[in-house]
């Protein structure tokens, strides 16, 4: 996954403008310069406060920290990721948004107190970043998941959840849920890492909505919010996910009526 | 380990620049047929589709293979060790290797460095008998196959160790896992297609060879091993295996066995697959009477259909666990396209490979109580008291008379395999010399519990040594040398010309003389071997690899051969052996 960004990125450098000059990290991390080039190559990037990440004041529980990561505010999104400087493993999620807004809603594991930075690539080759800096106790991505400690887990793995919900602006609220351990492998139980590496979200008629790249970090049970525009007069959102073992899930969430005349009440 | 994956791959890039890094090529199906010919490369397990585990390279001579060192050594990490039980494949300057807990490994065959490594994530569960080994990985096209103990079929990505897809074999919690390399074999009506069985023989399995299309994992065709269960080829129902209750009365052959955990050979020549299946459900003998039909038995399938072309019952009514799983190596005797197998019950059989007749069969251990021998068709002559006696004889029908039977459950011979040499024209048999006290009780089936209704424990036979490497003349039936071990041999051979390669529990890679049995060299991997070793020839230079690690079942199921292993400790080593530049240029 990580070699598909590289490429992802690789290919976008052959049209983008000359790399920017070094940007000064408004969060002051200590692996800030390293950790830019990791993500973005050669790539230009801007500090953008159109990119909004949004964290809890108390951290309750650091195996499962709220995270939203927002870039409504920039036109034409191509792709969305979520990660934290200072997490043993820092990329955590990467949305393309092809029928969905440039918005995500999920838990992350947090090893110690980093930041946590939301990166909008715009059509012109930029990464637009924003971040915050996340207060919060350590050991989210090495503690063993706590699917580990009840015997049966393996007969909810996958089991999915979700709802949809409509709204003004002419995207919908998504919300679910897969049953998951997402272990890190960095447990002192030396379980292997395992966890879901992607998810689509189609409509009903076969159109992606949206495509996920999720990683390690990404807590147990995976949570995720998504704003995405469904075609009309359709009964149901289908995800298709997968994990790094092949195991394939997949789940269909009806969607609300959205036209009060197409179809009667059930 | 993961932790640092973006530094790895930037480092890679990096590196690519200045040095000569391993290329990834597919592996032909027509490379995997023709694999005993060519040195440069390992694609089939056991050096060659037919398994004979012999290599035409002659770098490394009787005279001077005492000069062999390490050119490296990889660990296995992570705190995982058990038995290491794998054959490693070469491709390309690349090794394949599977490890204990469901684990592949891709390495750089000249260094040592690792290229990748795909740990399966296994359920709490899982339901191994016999250790949570694994003997290795198949190649085909771009991709690296294996079984993991949660009986899944699992497709590798051969350049980067991503899973292409998996398929799900049967139900862990059932008590079926996979623990064989699976073999893969030419069709003309499917393609590649991949042959895997089963593992689970003691938990009321039935067992089934299968085969799948080698790009996308379909199931092509199932042959159950047991009579009475019918198979299946594109999706519907084919033939029935045997005849319902020839050979089983009432119904236990709805929980029959003849697990198909050892996996198969190939033989590019009749186009058959040839391969062994388990012990009948339960071991109490009284339970099931007849022959059972087709546990304890070596099968050859035709690849189009699954359709069982012939059959032969190595121990029919099998009342001692005498598995007839034990590989099948293709081999020329005189003219005559012959095959040979080591059964756990102690005899050696030569069969006609055409159509499985017999040629001739004999005790390839010291000692055999069951049988007094083999009757003109190889069928064996019981002695009826050395079978143990029925629970329902007793007094309170709980348990029937023990008796002491040799070899013990584990075999004159067991899943570590032997391997031909077509210049000596000799079988070099990695055997075992001990007995068992085995009683029998009454046992009903619940699924995924043990289904025995059996007791018993091993004893060696003699004070001296339990493991015996024995040079088998299967022209003559003549045991031609024997070369005794302390602890039981568990690990399988590998012959060049002049030399033949095994290790030992007590930790040693040794390579004896051919001819005569006589050890040129050892060298102390630092835990015991149960893995057989391979050689391939690159740049020039002849090399020897094996997996070091104790475990398997010995270990488990020893009983009182533990005090010949109590000292052995675990690991997880891969050792890669060559010959210094001025030895090999002389």
């Amino acid at each position: 996954m990580v070699r598909r960004l590289f490429l992802a990125i690789a290919a976008i450098l052959a049209t983008a403008p000359a790399a920017a000059e070094p940007q000064v990290d408004p969060l002051k991390s200590p692996v800030w310069s390293d950790l830019a080039k990791k993500v973005f190559g050669e790539a230009p990037y801007v500090f953008d406060d159109a990119v909004k990440v949004s964290v809890p004041h108390v951290v309750e529980n650091q195996a499962q920290a709220p995270i939203i990561a927002d870039a409504r505010g920039l036109a034409d999104v191509k792709r969305l990721i979520v990660f934290s400087d200072l997490n043993p493993i820092q990329l955590a999620i990467a949305l393309e948004p092809q029928a969905a807004a440039p918005f995500v809603g999920m838990r992350l594991k947090v090893e110690q107190s980093t930041p946590i930075r939301a990166a909008a690539l715009t059509a012109d080759g930029t990464w637009h970043v924003g971040g915050v800096y996340l207060e919060a106790a350590g050991g989210g991505c090495t503690s063993p998941a706590a699917a580990r400690s009840v015997a049966n887990w393996w007969d909810t793995l996958g089991e999915a959840q979700g709802r949809v919900w409509p709204a003004a602006d002419g995207y919908s609220r998504v919300r679910f849920r897969i049953r998951h351990p997402m272990d890190t492998g960095l447990a002192k139980d030396n379980t292997p890492a395992y966890f879901i590496e992607s998810i689509d979200l189609k409509s009903e008629s076969g159109s992606v909505l949206a495509t996920l790249k999720t990683f390690e970090p990404v807590g147990e049970d995976p949570t995720i919010t998504l704003l995405v525009k469904l075609p009309p007069n359709e009964t149901a959102i289908s995800i298709d996910g997968r994990d790094n073992n092949g195991q394939i899930y997949r789940a269909n969430i009806p969607t609300p009526r959205t036209d009060a005349t197409s179809r009667q009440p059930s | 380990m993961t932790a640092n994956k973006w530094l790895v791959t930037a480092g890679a890039l990096a590196l690519s620049v200045g040095l000569a890094q391993p290329t990834f090529a597919d592996v032909s199906i027509d490379s995997i047929v023709k694999d005993a010919e060519t040195a440069d490369d390992v694609v089939s397990y056991g050096l060659g589709p037919q398994g004979q585990r012999y290599s035409a390279l002659d770098k490394i001579t009787k005279d001077n293979v005492d000069q062999l060192v390490p050119a490296w050594a990889l660990s296995l990490g992570g705190e995982k060790m058990r038995g290491q039980q794998a054959q490693p494949l070469v491709k390309d300057g690349v090794i394949y290797f599977t490890g204990s807990y469901s684990r592949v490994w891709a390495v750089d065959a000249k260094t040592g460095h690792e290229l990748w490594q795909y740990d399966a994530r296994l359920p709490e569960g899982i339901l191994p008998c016999c250790d949570v080994i694994n003997r290795g990985a198949a190649l085909i096209g771009d991709k690296v196959i294996f079984g993991t103990l949660d009986a899944k079929l699992v497709a590798l990505d051969q350049k980067t160790g991503k899973v292409v897809w998996t398929k799900t074999i049967d139900d862990f919690k059932g008590g079926y896992s996979y623990t064989a390399a699976p073999l893969i074999v030419p069709s003309s009506a499917h393609g590649p297609l991949i042959v895997t069985g089963v593992s689970g023989g003691e938990f009321g399995i039935v067992g089934r060879v299968e085969a799948r299309k080698a790009d996308n994992g379909d199931l092509v065709w199932t042959r159950p091993t047991i009579e009475g269960h019918v198979g299946t080829l594109n999706g519907k129902d084919s033939t029935m295996t045997g005849t319902k209750n020839e050979t089983w009365k009432g119904d236990l052959w709805k929980t029959g066995g003849g697990a198909t955990w050892l996996g198969g050979t190939y033989d590019p020549d009749t186009k058959l697959i040839f391969i062994g299946t388990g012990n009948p459900g339960p071991w109490n003998s009284h339970m099931r009477p007849g022959d059972n039909k087709w546990s304890c038995s070596r099968i050859a399938i035709d690849p189009e259909t699954g359709d069982i072309k012939w059959g032969f019952q190595t121990t029919p009514h099998d009342g001692w666990d005498f598995d007839g799983v034990n590989e099948v190596i293709s081999f020329d005797l005189d003219g005559t396209k012959a095959a040979a197998t080591a059964d756990r019950n102690g005899f050696f059989y030569v069969l006609n490979r055409e159509n499985g007749k017999f040629i001739r069969g004999f005790p390839f251990v010291e000692k055999i109580t069951w049988a007094t021998g083999l009757d003109e068709n190889g069928r064996p002559l019981y002695v009826a008291d050395n079978r143990p006696g029925d629970p329902k004889d007793s007094k309170d029908g709980k348990k029937g008379a023990s008796v002491f039977a040799v070899p013990s459950f584990l075999g004159g011979k067991n899943q570590q395999q032997m391997a031909y040499n077509p210049g000596t024209k000799l079988f070099y048999v990695p055997a075992n010399e001990w007995g068992m006290d085995i009683h029998n009780e009454p046992v009903t089936y619940k699924k995924g519990a043990a289904y025995l209704g059996a007791g018993f424990t091993i004893k060696p036979i003699f004070d001296d040594h339990i493991g015996a490497l024995k040079a088998v003349d299967p022209a003559s039936g003549k045991i031609v040398w024997t070369v005794k071990n302390r602890a039981p041999l568990w690990g399988g051979v590998l012959t060049t010309p002049g030399l033949v390669f095994y290790g030992t529990p007590e930790g040693d890679l040794k390579a004896v003389d051919a001819t005569d049995g006589k050890e040129l060299w050892h060298f102390n991997t630092g835990s015991g071997i149960v893995a057989p070793p391979i050689t391939w020839e690159q740049d020039g230079e002849q090399f020897v690899s094996v997996l070091s690690g104790w475990g398997g079942a010995v270990p488990l199921w020893g009983g009182e051969v533990a005090k010949t292993v109590a000292n052995l400790n675990q690991g997880g080593m891969l050792w890669t052996f060559k010959l210094p530049k001025r030895v090999a240029a002389n």
